[in-house]
């Protein structure tokens, strides 16, 4: 059974070249992730949030990533699929050819991965995109430089009697604001709900950002999405440990001189990357 | 020694097959396991019943006919042999042992444990030769060979063609058994000439007729009773890369 008339061959480098992609991201990611157990309040988190979300560059690497992930994940499902089909009558034993635990469970793990990354994008990629409601940040210098715009506009009497009301009420709220909702520097509002933002930012304030260090940090210390996280990373492990070693043999790298380096790239990648992860969960709940 | 065999029977290609339980005894630990089916054999065709067909011909590992599924291992428990040279002593007393055909697509069920690997056949009709056109035998030594080359060709080489690479895989790829046939050839200067049009149409043949696709498992490394390398496999996707990149029909 042929899903897609292409050798496979083709559908594996196809495969392996998307997977190169996503494992560039990873430690990128888990560089930016491993900010928040910096003990500034979330300073240097917020500034690489701010960083991800607003640099083109990265806008268009983030298009990149995305198809690379789409088209791995129907790529290996294709394979699998046809895969299935080659041995259409299974045998009555179960294979006991000795094979590495990453080789054999790939597609189940690519599959916690997936599952996972639906989770993620939920809690992070949705509220970034404001199609889920989550925590919000603003500057307080731009609250202050948009107030002060309305307040110019009210002198010269251009704001109907609503919104001058509403420009006083900010002014009152944002005077009375609680120490929590402000981060550490005192340059920031912090941890708002997008009710809050209308509140101390005004209704039509739209400069402000989703609050990634208060949701992760909410969300890891709840212990069932921290034990998930930590098996999914048990995964990615397993995944990592054959992805790196399938990838170098499916472009036909081979070679006495360069295999242990492969090894090396392959051992790293699914032992410091899954451990530098974990290690975010258990400092935040323990 | 006496064991609890358990066969899978298949009257014909057409016809379902299941699995006949029978009891052997009296199996010296000497027996090869192709004997202790022979003596099975014998006691069937005593009560007048079908014997077990199964594939074999040599019976000293050269010829690649005989291949068993046995307890999960494509020929059986012992690595780097084929079916006729396993033992009985590798198994203990009243062991249960369960001996299915190779299951794969492209190698359909004859009769009981006979399958049809004519597949392989029509993938080294598909490129796994040399076109020499004839005249006066060329002095040896002629063509320099490096003896790495020479031994790493020789090792491809004595792949047998028994499909316990598909038997093993997961996923039913034939990708060593290619991989050794088109490395044999690609590490030698006479096969280099028509490498990449090889390369690509054994490949082609191998999708062709249903073979999977190859997931890295290496199972079919372990399985081969030739040890064949999977160092053949990535040679095949680099060789099937160059080929696909510099031939002069792109794609």
């Amino acid at each position: 059974m042929k899903l897609i008339q292409i050798s496979s061959i083709t559908k594996k480098i196809a495969l392996a070249a998307f997977g190169l992609f996503l494992l560039l991201f990873l430690p990128v990611h888990l560089g930016i992730n491993l900010c928040i157990l910096r003990d500034d309040g979330g300073l240097w988190y917020r500034a690489a949030s701010h960083f991800m979300g607003t640099n083109y560059i990265v806008k268009v690497f983030e298009i990149v990533l995305m198809a690379c992930v789409a088209f791995h994940i129907i790529i290996a499902i294709i394979i699998t699929i046809e895969n299935f089909f080659a041995r259409p009558v299974r045998y009555k034993v179960r294979i006991k050819s000795k094979t590495s635990l990453g080789s054999r469970y790939m597609i189940w793990t690519g599959g916690i991965i997936a599952c996972f990354l639906v989770l993620h994008f939920i809690n992070f990629y949705f509220v970034k995109h404001g199609l889920i409601e989550g925590k919000y940040t603003a500057s307080i210098e731009k609250v202050d430089a948009f107030f002060q715009e309305n307040a110019i506009k009210m002198q010269n009497g251009e704001l109907s009697d609503e919104k001058k009301n509403a420009l006083i009420a900010q002014y009152q709220n944002i005077s009375e604001v609680s120490s929590d909702k402000m981060d550490k520097e005192r340059k920031n509002l912090i941890n708002l709900t997008k009710q809050e933002v209308k509140k101390y930012c005004g209704e039509d304030f739209t400069e402000y950002e989703p609050d990634f260090y208060t949701m992760s940090i909410e969300l890891f210390k709840n212990k069932t999405y921290s034990i998930i996280y930590l098996l999914v990373f048990i995964a990615l492990g397993l995944h990592l440990s054959h992805a790196i070693k399938s990838l170098a043999q499916t472009l036909g790298l081979s070679h006495k001189t360069y295999n242990p380096f492969i090894v090396f790239v392959a051992n790293f990648y699914a032992i410091v990357i899954p451990i530098g992860f974990a290690i975010i969960p258990l400092a935040i709940m323990f | 020694m006496k064991f609890k065999l358990n066969i899978w029977r298949q009257k014909d290609a057409k016809s379902k097959g299941y699995f006949q339980r029978y009891d052997i005894d009296n199996i010296s630990p000497d027996c090869s396991f192709l004997e202790m089916l022979d003596i099975l054999n014998e006691s069937l065709v005593d009560k007048f019943e079908h014997p077990v067909c199964f594939d074999n011909d040599c019976r000293e590992g050269i010829c690649g006919m005989c291949g068993l599924y046995i307890n999960g291992q494509a020929h059986g428990p012992d690595s780097g042999v084929t079916t006729c040279q396993l033992h009985m002593r590798r198994f203990t007393d009243g062991q249960t042992i369960t001996i299915e055909p190779w299951r794969a697509k492209p190698f359909p069920i004859i009769k009981d444990l006979v399958v049809d690997r004519s597949a392989f056949d029509k993938i080294i009709q598909e490129g796994g030769y040399i076109s020499v056109t004839t005249g006066g035998v060329v002095d040896g030594n002629s063509i320099p060979i490096s003896k790495e080359k020479a031994d790493k060709a020789m090792d491809a080489a004595s792949c047998i063609g028994c499909g316990a690479c598909v038997a093993a895989c997961k996923n039913a790829s034939a990708m060593l058994f290619v991989s050794a046939k088109v490395s044999q050839f690609s590490l030698l200067p006479q096969g280099k000439i028509e490498a990449k049009t090889r390369v690509q149409k054994m490949v082609s043949k191998m999708n062709e007729l249903g073979f999977g696709g190859c997931t890295n498992t290496y199972a079919c490394q372990a399985e081969c009773p030739k040890s064949i390398s999977r160092e053949n496999i990535a040679r095949l996707n680099r060789e099937f890369i160059i080929a696909k990149t510099t031939s002069e029909e792109l794609f």
